[in-house]
């Protein structure tokens, strides 16, 4: 049974990849993705109901992987080659140098042990990446429809798009399984390969350029890796997570074991977009947005955090650690400004992703219970919102054929039902009670006493909300045109209505999500528990956060106004002042002008380019990140 | 946890009339600064009766929907507040009222109000990690952010964070409304501005953004009145001498540019912190 479920999860992705390469009829590739859907959905929740194991695989299948992975070097070795970046050929050779070295010169052949792993974060990881992921992957169904008939392509590309869409689940989830650092490794790179696959894919110049940007960060990530694999084989002579974890905190090498640790945590860095690595990450937008919100929500960045919240337990107490609360800490404030000067909506999601996960590196950082909670909370708080609103973003540029948010002024008039779902998005990223801000809380709470990174929390969760009421505010401003009744497919509609549901769902479920996820990881590592529940309330010994009665308040608030909403009738409904020279023109506020000529009002969000523009800011925040890298490097050094 | 509950609730439904009574006060106090007679005590009272009777009329839905969750956030803080909770989900809380606040002036075609609610966030951005600061601030002098803890200290909070209350001070004058930080509305219209967030809105609606704005007062003396907890007329004082300050710092200072609040008040809130935090690590 757990072989079987394992092999849906990790290797039926693969095989349905390449069936989805060859078939090219839409319906029969809705029928397949559907399917695909069911079953990843199923599986993983049937992996969690059977809970944490461990599995080994026949020595050929490892072969089968060391084969795959040189392979796959070769192949990303081509594709550097044909993009002439030279810095990702030179990182490839090195790569597959030290591949080899690894494989053939240092790896332990005799030691065999269990390949694949699930503890309670991986089985986490796997609900994230499958229920998260499949719903986006409907959503693929719908938007790559239009966007090819936009494009007007003589043949349509899809396959080859699906091939690489689907790739991206198994990969995720074999990564997140994986015991032997090898194959977690092997995964990593298809993530990568796939990645960059599918930013290149509308082959414009633009697109091809930002692959290849993203292409060189990310196998640097891999060079680091497959150094820090050597170093942990030559320190602690193992490659399982396991061994390392048995060895307790530091590992059996003491102290040595911090510099592989840090190569890795710098690994997690590259793929979670952290400065000053951000840039890739932002250039991966012109790809199709289902993409964005794959790459953003559940698999591919969050890669990353997995990798830096997985050793977490192993680095716990060091100087490293602390470091990697501040650098998470400065990085949640930097890219939260960058956030704040963009007018690009899908810039302010990428921005804010990157804020997100940065937040989530410094709870790995502080490393008490409570913050490993907070983490883990993020990360699924996280991915159900940000896919939602990326597919809203994507289902609106569709329609009105602009991702800038000042062109979704008056949007409830154009698309009453999508402005709705975006909003309870942009709502459930940030106000309480919902997940994302009850995961904050933890996060501020658990920080107490660092006063450096609780300082540099508070600034960066300022100016989350700045950007995202400004965004809510802009889609609800008038004016709106009539009315219409919006239509769209149900491949579309179907995964914005179940992930706004679930963002709410989840957050009113907090407790149990709390009790049925996050709190076996941190009794596991930790061996302590970070809250309790009292009257539907998290409790500690630092605070607590009253989940059900501010649910009750607060909906009973929002019912009330709703009713005062709802009784306003139309006679009720006045033009806004203007100075007492007030008219209109096709019904939009305006004013008389000079010359008694009718203007029409406009109003724009303040984006405080003096302050938070890109260029400057972008190269402060990047400088600042190296210096804290560097430092980190020379502390543990 | 009943008579708790109880204690909250009657306090939550008196905190409106006190934060009137405090607006009536203040007119006073500011009339007399200003050598006039000034209005009745009871006059927010009457206004805000006058603004109920009127009839309805709002530029669109979003602003009634708006106004109302503002108003419920701003009781449910309160709320919180009386029942001895996390201070850090009361600001939180709060949050949600500002947010809902700026979100109804961004609904509102209007110019001003548009406006307004550019300048509100502006200001939000400078409050909020003060705020956070502050809860912080308390929160590592008694060990943790509920406010049961800091009833349990033996000494007034004010002796170990001094420093930390000026920082509040700021924090609550941009709360307040109050000159050189009115820049997103004020209690009167300003030339350029109008009345900012609020222009868009009249009659019942301006009624409940008005109570909302009461409540938001009782919470931030509230916070206030926690630096001398040990005792009711220690709170009682403190709280009435800040007011005074308050008011004074509006009669003497002029309305200054958001630019200026920014750089000001996130430069000294940070430096104010940082050595008050240092001072009380050195003891």
């Amino acid at each position: 049974m757990l072989d079987t479920l394992v092999f849906m999860v990790v290797v039926v992705p693969f095989l349905v990849a390449g069936l989805l390469y060859v078939v090219r009829p839409d319906g029969v590739r809705k029928l397949i993705v559907s399917a695909m859907a069911l079953v990843l959905i199923g599986s993983a929740l049937a992996l969690l109901a059977q809970g944490p194991f461990l599995m080994a695989v026949p020595a050929a299948v490892n072969e089968l992987v060391v084969l795959l992975d040189f392979l796959l070097l070769f192949l990303i070795l081509v594709y550097s080659y044909k993009w002439k970046s030279r810095l990702a050929v030179w990182l490839t050779l090195f790569q597959i140098a030290a591949l080899a070295w690894l494989d053939f010169g240092l790896a332990d052949h005799g030691k065999a042990g269990p390949a694949i792993m699930a503890d309670h974060l991986s089985l986490i990881m796997l609900l994230v990446i499958n229920i998260v992921g499949s719903f986006i992957a409907i959503y693929a169904l719908g938007y790559m429809k239009v966007h090819e008939e936009e494009l007007a392509l003589a043949k349509s590309r899809q396959p080859r798009f699906f091939f690489f869409f689907i790739l991206f689940f198994g990969a995720m989830n074999g990564l997140v399984l994986s015991n032997n650092l090898d194959w977690m490794y092997f995964f990593w790179e298809i993530t990568t390969f796939c990645c960059v696959m599918l930013i290149a894919h509308d082959h414009t110049e633009i697109a091809l350029k930002n692959a290849t940007r993203a292409l060189w960060m990310n196998v640097l990530g891999g060079a680091t890796f497959v150094s820090g694999l050597i170093l942990i084989q030559k320190v602690a002579g193992t490659m399982f997570l396991t061994d390392l974890f048995a060895m307790g905190p530091m590992g059996a090498g003491g102290g040595a074991l911090l510099i592989p640790l840090f190569l890795l945590v710098f690994t997690g860095f590259t793929k979670s977009a952290q400065p000053p690595f951000e840039s890739w990450l932002c250039g991966a937008m012109v790809a199709p947005t289902p993409v964005s919100a794959l790459l953003h929500s559940s698999t591919m960045v969050k890669a990353g955090v997995y990798m830096v919240l997985r050793l977490a337990p192993l680095y716990a107490g060091t100087f490293l650690s602390s470091f990697i609360a501040v650098f998470g800490a400065f990085c949640f404030v930097a890219t939260a400004a960058l956030a704040v000067g963009q007018s690009n909506g899908k810039k302010v999601l990428a921005y804010s992703t990157i804020s997100n996960l940065a937040l989530i590196i410094c709870c790995a950082g502080l490393n008490t219970p409570a913050s490993i909670t907070a983490a883990i909370l993020l990360i699924i708080f996280h991915a159900v919102s940000k896919g939602l609103l990326f597919m809203c973003v994507g289902t609106i540029e569709q329609k009105i054929h602009s991702r800038d948010i000042e062109d979704m002024r008056g949007l409830y008039g154009v698309m009453p039902k999508t402005a709705v779902i975006a909003i309870i998005g942009v709502v459930t990223m940030m106000l309480p009670p919902f997940g994302m801000l009850l995961a904050k809380w933890m996060a501020v709470e658990s920080a107490m006493g660092q006063f450096l990174v609780i300082a540099l929390m508070a600034a960066g969760s300022a100016l989350t909300v700045l950007f995202w009421a400004r965004w809510a505010g802009a889609l609800l401003s008038a004016p709106f045109d009539a009315e219409r009744p919006e239509k769209l497919p149900f491949s579309v509609r179907m995964p914005h209505v179940v992930l706004a549901s679930l963002a709410v769902l989840l957050s009113v479920g907090a407790p149990f999500v709390y009790y049925g996820l996050a709190e076996p990881v941190v009794a596991m590592y930790y061996h302590a528990q970070a809250f309790t529940m009292q009257y539907g309330s998290f409790v500690s010994s630092t605070g607590m956060f009253v989940v059900y009665p501010l649910f009750i308040l607060l909906g009973l608030g929002l019912i009330f106004a709703l009713r005062a909403a709802g009784r306003v009738t139309p006679s009720e409904i006045a033009a806004p002042y203007m100075c007492g020279a007030q008219t209109t023109v096709d019904g939009k506020a305006a004013f008389t002008g000079p010359m008694r000529t009718p203007v029409v009002s406009v109003s724009g969000n303040y984006y405080l380019d003096a302050l938070f523009g890109e260029k400057k800011l972008s190269h402060l925040a990047n400088s600042v990140a190296i210096v804290l890298l560097i430092i980190m490097l020379g502390g543990v050094l | 946890m009943i008579g708790k509950l109880v204690f909250a609730l009657v306090a939550t439904a008196l905190a409106p009339v006190l934060g009137g009574l405090i607006s009536g006060v203040d007119r006073r106090i500011t009339a007399w600064l200003q050598s006039r007679y000034g209005p009745p005590v009871l006059q927010p009272f009457y206004d805000v009766l006058k603004l109920l009777g009127k009839r309805p009329m709002a530029t669109n839905i979003w602003q009634v929907l708006c106004a109302y969750v503002y108003l419920s956030a701003a009781a449910v803080s309160v709320f919180l507040f009386f029942l001895q909770t996390d201070l850090l989900l009361i600001f939180f809380t709060l949050t949600v009222g500002a947010v809902f606040l700026v979100m109804g002036a961004l609904a509102s075609p209007s110019p001003y109000s548009q406006i307004g609610g550019q300048r509100e966030l502006l200001q939000m951005l400078a409050y909020e990690p003060l705020l956070i600061l502050v809860f912080v601030a308390i929160a590592m002098t008694t060990g943790s952010f509920k406010i049961s803890a800091v009833f349990a200290m033996d000494k007034p909070l004010l002796y170990s964070l001094p420093l930390i209350f000026v920082v509040l001070g700021y924090a609550l004058t941009i709360k307040l409304r109050k000159s050189p930080f009115d820049i997103s509305t004020c209690h009167h219209a300003h030339q350029e501005l109008v009345r900012g967030v609020l222009t868009e809105y009249s009659g019942p609606y301006l009624a409940a953004l008005e109570i909302a704005h009461w409540f938001e007062v009782v919470l931030m003396l509230s916070i206030c009145a926690l630096f001398w907890a040990t005792s009711v007329w220690g709170m009682l004082i403190l709280v009435a001498l800040t007011y005074f300050v308050e008011i004074l710092v509006d009669n003497v200072m002029a309305r200054m540019t958001w630019k200026w609040m920014l750089r000001s008040v996130l430069g000294v809130g940070l430096v104010l912190s940082v050595l008050n935090m240092l001072w009380l690590y050195a003891n």
